[in-house]
């Protein structure tokens, strides 16, 4: 006989407002299978939960359901203290009368009905549950990085050094992302090279560290600690324990292109590496570049090949990897300067962009570090840098403020002063925003001891007249409208979602917001998580940010995958689907629609090894309780445990109209539809 | 990487060490059948308005000095009728690669 407990919570003003909380209370008491009915102020507090835990152990109650909120909200609350009074924790249910009920609802009288229609039909669902044990799964212990950038060269670095076996995957040929092409970093101006390579070094020298450079995810299944990951490699015509780095190949190929590295400012070869300080430290082929593979045309690179690294006949390579938690760190993109039409980027070859005036500061750039115009090679006496290319622009870029162009506008101005000491630097700024540990500072230095002359105000044109590029603008703080004879222009452009987000987010099931930045769990207390348990965010694949912050970032989903790896077993929730072996006719339409791959045919056969009968079965690890198997098996095989056809059905009709007297106990069974009359 | 970098001219010359071919041909072996100027990977040889003596349509070199005597024509002429040798003032060195 089932002793059923009905808590009603107030939740202070939001349920009892407009649910009478005592009426619910005096009718759940009376309902068949209620052994205790009362009501509380919050059903959550600590008093609350005792009220729960007390009647549980008073009461022998059998089952527990608290009209209250969101299950979402607080059903891990009460499933616990179920527990602490002896019970299963899936003999506890909610009531959601908060969010269903007294929020959407004005009219007490009929939100009060409502309330006690959700209370009778959890009841009655309540009286038809059964204890479930959560299913325990084995954790892989190895944790995949996507993206090369700092944030997974640093993520990568932290498991590995907890002794952790990563895999880091990158797109390009190299590891080091955009932090490779500046010059200089703010606030201190450290080379970034410098403080990158070392970093870059250590990542290849790992033992626990496998680098799968040149290569993209193609195909990610399974669920945390048991995920299911396939990498394409593309092939790079290069055998890498082979490639002694020397550049022989390089010399003779006849194949030159703009190099993307140097944001197309200087040249390289179609077998090249993007940077002297590549990791690995290895020639790639670029298919595209080369005079042609396929036929084969030239192959004097191979000729070359002293080492005989080269293998011509390459082919791509699918690695499947298992791993246990996965970090993406696949950073941003930069809003393409020419949709800012009017600052002429594209038509005018001395309007450039921050990630290439990096490159012209750049010591191992284009000029090797000499400040030259594109155009004419000559050293520019006037530069204007513009502020807010795309940022806070929602007509022709992005509402959101890209938060690192004030600093990195402050810090190449202050660079240029330094290379060229009677030269003039302009900035037009909406505001400046340097919020950091010592930026501000940073910013009053160029202002002060580097006399960048900062104008408030925003650019309308930039053109040419005369050979020179002329800047119209406005200063807003004296009204006064500016034409700047400028050398060079910078546009400070928008950081935007890496154009692969959305084929990347597709498969790692993770959400993207308006922008193509992915969604963090809890936008102040889960800032690393994503809603895809054992999914973590580093960098700026979530939103903007500078290096200290990718840096703290990629450490922090570090930590938390170090965490998850800590245990060997993860639980998971029972709720998952159960196949009736008896009565299953193995049709297998349940396999054709699971989109999970969890379930596989099973033959069962007598104590001769005869086959008797082929059956489907579920794999409880990799089911996710979302029901299509239950909807499609034809003779009703398969239920969802904890939404059982008894349970669901039990629900409608508790919502019939109430009868007189307790109705005698709807027996339904599996197989068959209930007879409703 | 995206595309608009490609959209910039670089701003330092074309390297000078570039290997380049002179293509000579053979003009009365030649059959004309085109196959050189089909597979010639920068397009550098034409069809020949004039014929030779036997009546065929012998290649030309179109663009001079985009050859980078990669031999595909040697490779697949039938009649070994066209081959390219290394132009010798361009030679590259250790040093300048």
């Amino acid at each position: 006989m089932a002793r059923i407990g009905v808590f009603v919570c107030h939740c202070g003003e939001n349920i009892a407002g407009t649910v009478d909380v005592e009426a619910v209370t005096q009718v759940a008491a009376r309902l068949p299978g209620v052994a205790h009915a009362e009501h509380y102020r919050y059903m959550c507090s600590d008093p609350g939960q005792k009220l729960l835990i007390e009647a549980i152990k008073e009461k022998h109650l059998t089952g527990v359901v608290v009209a209250a909120c969101s299950p979402s909200m607080h059903e891990m609350t009460f499933r616990g203290a179920a527990v602490e009074g002896g019970l299963n924790p899936y003999l506890s249910e909610m009531a959601n009368i908060r969010e269903q009920c007294s929020w959407v609802h004005d009219d007490k009288a009929a939100a009060t009905a409502k309330a006690i229609d959700l209370v009778r039909l959890m009841v009655e669902k309540v009286r038809r549950n059964r204890p479930l044990q959560p299913i325990t799964v084995p954790v892989t212990k190895r944790a995949l990085v996507i993206g090369g950038g700092i944030a997974g060269i640093q993520a990568a670095l932290d498991l590995a050094n907890g002794g952790h076996q990563v895999i880091l995957v990158e797109r390009e040929p190299s590891i080091g992302g955009h932090m490779a092409q500046l010059s200089e970093t703010f606030p201190t101006l450290d080379c970034s090279q410098c403080i990158l390579t070392p970093r870059m070094v250590e990542v290849s020298r790992h033992p626990n560290i496998t680098l799968l450079t040149y290569s993209e995810v193609e195909e990610i299944g399974g669920y945390v600690g048991n995920f299911q990951v396939k990498i394409r490699r593309k092939p790079r015509y290069v055998i890498e324990e082979k490639c002694t780095n020397c550049g022989d190949c390089a010399v003779v190929c006849p194949q030159v292109v703009p190099n993307e590295f140097e944001g197309g400012l200087s040249w390289r070869r179609a077998i090249y590496t993007p940077f002297p300080q590549a990791v690995p430290a290895v020639y790639t082929l670029d298919e595209e570049a080369c005079l042609g593979l396929h036929p084969l045309v030239c192959e004097k690179c191979f000729q070359a090949c002293e080492a005989k690294a080269i293998d011509l006949n390459m082919k791509p390579e699918i690695v499947e990897v298992e791993v246990g938690a996965i970090i993406v760190a696949t950073g941003y993109d930069l809003f393409a300067a020419e949709q800012a039409r009017e600052l002429g980027w594209g038509r005018f070859p001395d309007v450039v962009t921050g990630l290439e005036f990096e490159r012209l500061l750049s010591a191992s750039g284009p000029t090797s570090g000499q400040m030259r115009c594109p155009s004419d090679g000559r050293v520019p006496k006037e530069v204007v840098f513009i502020q807010c290319v795309g940022s806070r622009d929602p007509e022709q870029g992005v509402p959101y403020c890209s938060k690192i162009c004030c600093m990195y506008t402050a810090k190449h101005a202050m660079l240029y002063k330094h290379k060229v000491p009677d030269g003039q630097a302009y900035v037009f700024y909406m505001d400046v925003r340097a919020g950091g540990k010592g930026y501000e500072e940073f910013v009053n230095r160029a202002m002060q001891e580097d006399r960048v002359l900062y104008v408030r105000g925003r650019v309308s044109k930039v053109f040419e007249e005369d050979g020179r590029l002329k800047v119209w603008g406005v200063d807003t703080l004296t009204g006064q409208p500016l034409e700047i004879a400028a050398d060079l222009v910078v546009l400070a452009t928008a950081m935007v979602a890496n154009t692969e987000h959305d084929t990347l987010a597709k498969q790692l099931r993770a959400i993207a917001d308006e922008h193509g930045f992915y969604q963090e769990a809890h936008p102040k207390l889960r800032p690393v998580e994503t809603l895809t348990a054992g999914l973590y965010l580093a960098g700026a694949v979530q939103a903007p940010k500078d290096i200290p912050e990718t840096v703290a970032q990629a450490s922090a989903a570090a930590g938390k995958v170090q965490a998850l790896f800590s245990r060997d077993e993860l639980q998971r929730e029972p709720v998952v689907a159960r196949v009736n072996e008896l009565s299953c006719e193995g049709c297998f339409d349940c396999q054709k629609v699971c989109p999970y791959g969890a379930i596989t045919p099973e033959e069962i056969r007598d104590r001769e090894g005869n086959l008797l009968r082929r059956v489907s079965n579920v794999n409880v690890g990799l089911c996710e309780g979302c029901g299509a198997c239950v909807v499609a098996c034809r003779n009703h095989s398969i239920e969802l445990e904890g939404f059982t056809d008894e349970q669901i059905y039990g629900e409608i009709v508790a919502l019939w109209p109430m009868p007189e007297r307790a109705p005698e106990r709807v027996t339904v069974k599996a197989q068959r539809r209930p007879r409703i009359s | 990487m995206p595309t608009q970098a490609l959209r910039r001219q670089p701003i330092i010359p074309k390297p000078a060490d570039v290997p380049k071919g002179t293509v000579y041909v053979i003009v009365e072996e030649c059959k004309g059948c085109e196959l050189c100027i089909d597979f010639c990977p920068r397009r550098v040889l034409a069809r020949s308005p004039q014929t030779n003596s036997k009546g065929y349509h012998y290649p030309v070199v179109l663009k001079e000095g985009e050859c980078a005597n990669c031999q595909m024509c040697y490779l697949i002429c039938s009649e070994f009728a066209i081959f390219s040798t290394l132009a010798l003032e361009a030679l590259p060195t250790a040093e300048t690669g």
